[in-house]
């Protein structure tokens, strides 16, 4: 925390009177990276877990690119078995299943982008601001986080998809991201009301600092490490609870996303029942548990990246 | 696809509850077989209509009560399984009955031997009593309103064991069928539900005037909730079994010992297993556990481990529902024929049935409101005259140019030059109707039509929305028989403006009133001449036999023709039994093929297997 401290002492230009801001800045963006590349390669797991997670952003920028608006389909291989042509074999109106999780990715990450955005910033602005003014702000955004925390998510999301039909990923995320910031504004309040009683923000406010200033330069890059990981693990909280939605069925019917397909797999398919449609069910499943591998991995590798004890260890 | 499987069931029973027909008919008792020795054991089902509610009360007026039809649940009749004839029953507690040709009058025998199971006799009070509950739940016998069709307007005791019950001046020929359809219960058990002036209450709703009429029902429709949730301390059933403990996972009936026919009935125990998803019944089939289960969806490979099972045997019959793709026609370009016609030309039945019920649906031959083996049966060689609507792309090009409709880089166009996209809307919790209506979606798809599918969180919300106008195109249920007037009551009754109050026939603005379908009021004919779907429907209730199959001719075929709806497929009613315990089930085909298994066994099948 100390040397985090001393960096933005370093890259301000007051605290640097002799230097030049711009080449402190970019040294320091350069040492960072370098620092990053540094713990990725520490572990093959920390690399296989970005691997993973730029794999699945490609395969959300391109993958519906690399087939027809209109996937095509066997009439004759319904629930066809996995073969070299289909590798996770066919869905119930025979189209290929590795097609439909490729091209139903873009939609789940998109959620779980947004989802993340939006958790990640409500939280942090609400935690951060409650826990420097303290009083009277502080009472009123923490009753207002208890009532979103009071939220039950699921059943308000079975409710608003009989009047919102979700069609786009953004809104989708919109509501995911503002059913769960609660949590995240109520860490970063504790650690806010921590952090402001220490010497460094004491000093920040006895040389006349704006507010904004402490708010942005001193506090914020000390609680980075704990937001970034929850944004990446908000990322698999939505992935889930969409996912979840979707196999439920009370949202959208698209036949490539990966709770749909879930869902036809055990309902349509008897997935659980039988092994025919098992791919069909496994496909998406392995996404799924793939995407939150690398992720977890990441967040494995970020600990590290931020807390600087860690990396001289 | 548990719920739909239910629906379709409920809806089958509700139609043959208010089935139609002129035709007296007289009951026998000769029901039950050789009297063979009873063989004991447990006989173990699931309940198709409901799922199994512990803290529920025993009490056939609650929609989940622990009530079971045929084990400890009791009708006066039993409906045959006949395509064309709602009349035709199996004797229950009644064991025949008379009636004059318009149905004006029923007279009904009841068993002589009926006794409850606390050893009292079943009379023609408890009959009455039941009426009289059945009255404060609303009906079509049992209508308050005396300008009702079909309603009962007087209910004498003969004697304790005949009644005779008259008609209003509204006759309908659904009388009979709904009056054999009602549930008995004993009198000494439900009867003080009834205030001691109900008669006399009755008598002032259907025939005073004013605001005595108007206090009169209410006091009866006010009775609803009270009789519903009433829970008697235990059951006292005048079936082959009666309840003995129920708990969220079964419940567990035993025998009987005073039920009239009680040598016939072979197990000494009924379970009845509950299930909260097909899954579970899939599950239970493939371990052996079921002795039988109603109908089920179930996907092919399922299908396959389940005839894999010892002893396991699947018996299909006739199911007088099909499925098919609806148009609001107030909507455009659905409004427009020449549209309804090319999307039938382009969607391959055969196909979608394969890939959404392939084991309990057959493709729809054509589109005639009707179930292809009762169409046969209504219009004998003019079945084969209807249009087929087989897959044919030149002649859909044809009917989009007609309807205006142009192709722009290999996609059509609304005449205005707009893109058309096709919604075609379906409940979630339908996963055959959802892959229907996908592997539709995409063959339009393949013929430059955009088309998605839009699924919505629940059957109730999907029908208000249906209801409220809001869908395009949506999956509906037609051809509910075997009454003629409930079959196009589906496309020419309240979904599609045609409204019955006090008698009188209006047709209501489409958007108003539940009216989705907004079809036209009259429409052209062609030979029949310019017509009213609506009216010709509602006749249907009471004319004569061949006026009744000429007007469903004309109706027939100015469905087949005008396409209100796309007909996809019929169901079949696919049963599952397992020989390893018990044998002699009905075969293939079987008119009794729709009732439970309880009632099998009062019609003496259901024997237990000899070792």
């Amino acid at each position: 925390m100390s040397i985090m401290t001393n960096a933005q002492e370093t890259t301000d230009p007051r605290s640097a009177p002799g230097g030049t801001p711009g080449v402190t800045r970019a040294t320091l963006r350069r040492n960072f990276w370098r620092g990053v590349w540094r713990v990725l390669r520490r572990k093959p797991s920390r690399m296989v877990g970005v691997v993973i997670v730029a794999g699945f952003a490609v395969m959300g920028v391109a993958g519906p690119l690399l087939y027809p608006d209109h996937l095509p389909r066997d009439d004759d291989a319904l629930y066809a078995p996995p073969s070299l042509r289909h590798p996770f074999g066919t869905d119930f109106e025979g189209t290929d299943v590795l097609a439909l999780v490729i091209t139903g990715a873009r939609y789940v990450l998109l959620t779980g982008l947004a989802t993340a955005v939006i958790t990640v910033a409500l939280g942090t602005l609400i935690g951060l601001f409650a826990g420097f003014r303290r009083g009277r702000w502080d009472t009123v955004l923490m009753r207002v986080t208890d009532v979103n925390l009071a939220i039950p998510g699921l059943p308000l999301l079975l409710v608003l998809s009989t009047v919102w039909k979700f069609e786009s990923p953004l809104e989708m995320g919109l509501v995911l991201g503002l059913l769960g910031w609660g949590g995240i504004a109520r860490a970063v309040r504790s650690q806010t009301l921590s952090l402001r009683e220490r010497g460094f923000i004491e000093a920040a406010r006895g040389l006349g600092l704006p507010t904004t200033h402490i708010i942005g330069r001193e506090l914020l890059p000390s609680m980075a490490p704990y937001i970034a990981m929850n944004m990446l693990i908000a990322v698999t909280g939505a992935v889930y609870a969409q996912v979840g939605l979707f196999f439920l069925g009370v949202l959208p019917f698209e036949s490539n996303n990966w709770g749909v397909m879930l869902n036809l797999a055990v309902f349509n398919g008897g997935a659980l029942t039988t092994a025919a449609a098992l791919p069909y069910l496994m496909a998406p499943l392995l996404a799924i548990l793939l995407l939150t591998l690398g992720i977890v991995l990441i967040v494995d590798a970020m600990d590290e990246i931020f807390n600087p004890r860690l990396r001289e260890e | 696809m548990k719920r739909l499987a239910a629906i379709v069931a409920l809806a089958a029973t509700l139609a043959t509850a208010t089935a139609c027909g002129t035709t007296g008919t007289t009951g026998t008792t000769g029901n039950t077989g050789a009297a063979q020795t009873a063989g004991g054991g447990v006989f173990t089902t699931i309940d198709g209509s409901k799922q199994i509610n512990a803290s529920a009360p025993i009490n056939p007026f609650n929609p989940v009560g622990s009530v079971f039809a045929g084990y400890n649940g009791m009708a006066l009749a039993w409906p045959k399984n006949d395509p064309v004839d709602p009349n035709q029953f199996y004797p229950g507690l009644a064991s025949s009955w008379t009636t004059t040709p318009d149905q004006s009058e029923v007279v009904i025998h009841l068993q002589p031997d009926a006794r409850w199971s606390d050893g009292k006799p079943v009379t023609s009070e408890d009959v009455r009593v039941s009426i009289g509950l059945a009255y404060t739940q609303g009906g079509t016998a049992y209508a308050l309103d005396p300008r009702a069709a079909g309603a009962a307007a007087d209910i004498h005791v003969v004697d304790a064991k005949t009644l005779k019950i008259t008609q209003g001046a509204n006759r309908s020929g659904m009388f009979l069928s709904n009056l054999l359809s009602t549930v008995v219960v004993p009198a000494h058990v439900f009867g003080r539900l009834l205030p001691a002036d109900f008669w006399h209450t009755l008598k002032v709703a259907q025939d005073g005037e004013g605001p005595a009429a108007e206090q009169a029902k209410a006091e009866i429709t006010g009775l609803a909730e009270k009789v519903i949730a009433f829970g008697p301390a235990h059951d006292v059933s005048a079936g082959p079994f009666v309840l003995e403990r129920v708990n969220p996972g079964a419940a567990l009936l035993k025998r009987n010992p005073y039920f009239y026919n009680s040598k016939a009935i072979a197990p000494d125990k009924v379970k009845v297993l509950n299930y909260t998803g097909n899954e579970q019944i899939w599950n239970y089939l493939i371990s052996g556990r079921l002795d039988n289960a109603p109908f089920t969806s179930v996907p092919t490979a399922v299908m396959e481990r389940i005839r894999g099972a010892g002893g396991s045997k699947v018996i299909k019959g006739y199911s007088p529902v099909a499925t098919s793709m609806a148009f609001n026609q107030a909507h455009k370009p659905y409004d427009n024929v020449h549209v309804r016609r090319a999307l039938a030309y382009l969607i391959d039945r055969a196909q979608v049935t394969k890939i959404a019920s392939p084991e309990g649906g057959t493709p729809a031959v054509t589109t005639s409101g009707i179930h292809a083996k009762a169409a046969r049966a209504w219009l004998d060689g003019g079945f084969d005259t209807l249009e087929r609507y087989r897959v044919d792309a030149a002649k859909a090009d044809a009917e989009l140019r007609a309807a205006g409709m142009t192709k722009r880089d290999g996609r059509w166009a609304l005449p205005d030059g707009k893109p058309w996209q096709v919604q075609i809307h379906v409940p979630a919790s339908f996963s055959d109707w959802v892959a229907a209506a996908k592997s539709i979606s995409s063959q339009l798809g393949d013929h430059g039509i955009d088309a998605t599918v839009v699924t919505a969180a629940d059957y109730t919300l999907y029908l208000g929305e249906l209801a409220d106008g809001k869908y395009d195109v949506a999956f509906w249920l037609i051809g509910l028989g075997p009454s003629p007037y409930n079959i196009f009551q589906r496309l020419y009754g309240q979904a599609n403006g045609w409204q019955m109050f006090g008698g009188r026939l209006s047709h209501v603005a489409p958007g108003t009133q539940g009216n989705w379908m907004g079809g036209p009021e009259t429409v052209d004919a062609g030979a029949d001449g310019r017509v009213n779907p609506g009216e010709l429907t509602s006749r249907l209730s009471y004319a004569t036999p061949e006026e009744r199959k000429r007007v469903v001719g004309v109706l027939a075929r100015l469905t087949n023709e005008q396409l209100p709806v796309i007909q996809l497929w019929d169901y079949v009613n696919t049963q599952f039994v397992n020989t390893s315990r018990y044998t002699a089930f009905p075969p293939d085909d079987h008119d009794a093929l729709r009732l439970s298994s309880g009632v099998w066994m009062q019609l003496g099948m259901i024997k237990k297997r000899q070792a």
